[in-house]
């Protein structure tokens, strides 16, 4: 139990046994990707950051330019083709998605939605299993649009997933605050590294995209220096 | 099918219509204007004849390499050249492993046409025996990252390379003078190639109907129309253009593009030669360091010692000839022979030095110049001695230049005298010797 916290929020890399369960006996845990259990020890297959959410989940936090599907994660996906039933979606993960064309708000055979292909649509994973397409849908749980559905215009960039998490912390990360201050722009961000950005001026959409961009390795501290010479820059 | 269409990258509606609208008001989606080039890192290897260059997200390595071949029946006194890509699938998903595809061939082309039309490379200077041997050199062009205009990222890798490969050196001996000796780095310094001028390609990518951008990106490669390589020097002589297709571009426009190419090209001629004259000094200063021990090596202090350096730098100097060419006559073992019978004529050692061979002459005269007026005399007195012993013994050599030889080692003992190491200790003696033998050779 000693050794237990001092694991929590910090780097680990395959081999690390960061939980004994002879101690903890009488409790139940979840163990997310990245860990394994080996008899009574828990042991780190994936180099990152060990992370627990009370009461009893454990998960290894990593970033990587390759997306596995997570149900109920936020997700981008491109339109790459067209079945009658439903919508083949590149959601950079290993598999293509499907998007049933009956997963929208208020969708029934009569009004199915015509996206063409290379239309970036904000979706979420309902199904991922193993070894099995993915499923996608454009309703929250309890049927709304709430947000999902097609994007128009803007500008769409590719990032790792370490990023796109960054982005959707809270407290809101230094790159967006300091740009929020000075731009006014719409951003989504999908949990499989892309991230789509829209403003009224094609410069402010530029500046947040490369701004966005640039701070993957930066300390916020160094982010907020980045995004404050940047707009200085433009004005 | 599945697993082609997860291999492909691909792109949305949304960016390509971002791209184009946005060069509306001049912008590019990494914030630069029309005509900026991307950030160039030119980086080399520690072997001769390898670069690494980075054009933005563009990733590529280059390596020169070179062969004796018989030359082609149309022109038996020049030397060949060759290129060759290499497209890894970690570039770029859709690059498949094995057989080359069409860009891969094309940019081989483009570099080849480049290089070669322009006469860059001085291909008779590599001339060995005419109708016989011939060098052929090699470049092997390797994608490491595509992050779009592989063609002048490619070119300047290509160039970087060649300024700084160098050749094994070789001559001619044998009785009809045919036979080639090839020296191994060690004993000869190996001779750059000559480049006379520098054909920088230089890519415009046509988006839209009248916009055109300087160095695309990747994404800026999806969108555009048609995509045109001027390939030119820094003087502004245009040694090739590439227009494969594609939208169609007004002659005012492909003047425009020579104006702003020639400026580019320009820049990134004196970034290469910049990058390459610090290389060069580095490497100068390198080999400084790597002919330290070994001229601290008593070389004269008995013959048994130096027979048995001498056994060792034939094997290595025959496995080096035997690579290079299967069919090649080594013709290191009958120097040595002569050497040894010419030895025995003079009657002094001093004559002959087997690590002579690998020092720089125009370095040591230089060292030569720049020493006090002291050193120098004794060493003329010595060279002097040489010349006689040479001219009395009535079998000239072809191949080891006696004057050279005995300046070299004069040179050499000056060169370590600056160094205090242990085997400072040795050298009076071996001067007081060796000065003693030619001496008596003289009388």
């Amino acid at each position: 139990m000693g050794s237990k916290p001092c694991f929590i929020d910090k780097l680990v890399v395959p081999g690390d046994v960061v939980l004994d369960l002879s101690s903890m006996t009488n409790q139940t845990i979840k163990l997310g990707g990245g860990l394994q259990q080996d008899h009574d020890a828990v042991t780190v297959v994936k180099a990152g950051i060990l992370r627990f959410s009370k009461p009893s989940k454990y998960w290894i936090e990593s970033s990587h330019k390759r997306y596995i599907p997570t149900v109920g994660d936020a997700v981008l996906g491109i339109v790459v083709d067209k079945r009658a039933d439903s919508f083949y979606v590149d959601i950079k993960g290993p598999m293509m998605a499907f998007l049933p064309v009956l997963a929208f708000e208020g969708g029934n055979r009569r009004n199915i939605p015509k996206f063409e292909v290379g239309t970036l649509i904000y979706t979420r994973i309902v199904k991922a299993n193993p070894g099995i397409n993915p499923e996608l849908s454009c309703m929250d749980a309890s049927g709304k649009a709430a947000e999902f559905g097609p994007l128009k215009d803007g500008y769409m960039f590719e990032s790792s997933t370490g990023l796109s998490r960054m982005l959707l912390s809270s407290p809101t990360c230094p790159v967006l605050e300091g740009l929020g201050k000075k731009l006014a722009f719409e951003i989504a961000v999908g949990l499989n590294g892309r991230v789509w950005v829209n403003a009224e001026h094609k410069s402010s959409i530029i500046l947040a995209a490369n701004a966005i961009m640039n701070s993957e390795s930066l300390t916020p501290v160094q982010q907020k220096i980045m995004v404050e010479r940047l707009l200085d820059r433009v004005n | 099918m599945e697993q082609r269409l997860g291999n492909t990258w691909r792109m949305t509606v949304n960016e390509k219509k971002f791209i184009e609208s946005a060069l509306e008001s001049e912008l590019r989606v990494d914030g630069r204007r029309p005509f900026d080039y991307r950030a160039l890192t030119i980086k080399f290897g520690r072997e001769d004849g390898s670069s690494e260059v980075q054009l933005g997200q563009t990733h590529i390595m280059s390596f020169v390499t070179s062969q004796l071949v018989q030359p082609y029946r149309d022109r038996p006194n020049e030397g060949t050249l060759s290129v060759f890509t290499e497209f890894s699938p970690m570039a770029d998903p859709s690059f498949e492993a094995g057989r080359p595809s069409e860009s891969a061939v094309e940019l081989g082309r483009i570099i080849d046409r480049g290089l070669r039309e322009s006469r860059a490379v001085d291909t008779e200077s590599l001339c060995v025996v005419a109708g016989k041997w011939v060098w052929s050199i090699r470049i092997d062009l390797h994608i490491l990252d595509n992050g779009g205009n592989l063609v002048d990222a490619a070119n300047i890798a290509a160039l970087a390379a060649l300024l700084t490969f160098r050749r094994p050196e070789c001559t001619l001996g044998g009785d009809d003078g045919q036979e080639v000796t090839l020296h191994p780095p060690e004993v000869r310094e190996p001779l750059p190639l000559i480049v006379h001028h520098l054909p920088i390609a230089v890519t415009f990518a046509f988006i839209g109907d009248e916009h055109m951008v300087i160095d695309p990106t990747h994404h800026e490669e999806a969108v555009m129309g048609g995509r045109m390589s001027v390939t030119l020097n820094a003087n502004g002589d245009v040694c090739a253009i590439q227009k494969a297709g594609g939208h169609g571009v007004m002659q005012s426009v492909v003047m425009q593009c020579l104006r702003i190419a020639s400026v580019k090209a320009g820049d990134i001629t004196s970034k290469i030669k910049t990058v390459v004259e610090s290389y060069k000094t580095d490497r100068a200063l390198r080999m400084v360091k790597r002919h330290a021990p070994i001229n601290a090596v008593d070389v004269n202090e008995s013959g048994g010692k130096a027979k048995q350096i001498l056994e060792g730098q034939k094997l290595k100097s025959e496995e080096c000839s035997v690579s290079q060419s299967d069919d090649m006559d080594v013709e290191q073992g009958r120097i040595n022979k002569r050497t040894d019978k010419n030895r025995s004529f003079t009657g002094g050692p001093s004559s002959w030095d087997p690590y002579s061979e690998g020092v720089n002459t125009d370095e040591l005269k230089a060292t030569l110049a720049s020493r006090g007026s002291v050193a120098v005399p004794m060493n003329l007195d010595n060279l002097g001695d040489t010349i006689r012993d040479e001219t009395k013994s009535d079998e000239p050599l072809s191949d080891v230049n006696p004057v050279s030889s005995s300046t070299d080692s004069a040179g050499k003992e000056m060169a370590t005298s600056k160094e205090k190491t242990l085997q400072d200790a040795v050298k009076p003696k071996n001067k007081r010797k060796k000065k003693k033998s030619s001496n008596t050779a003289a009388v």
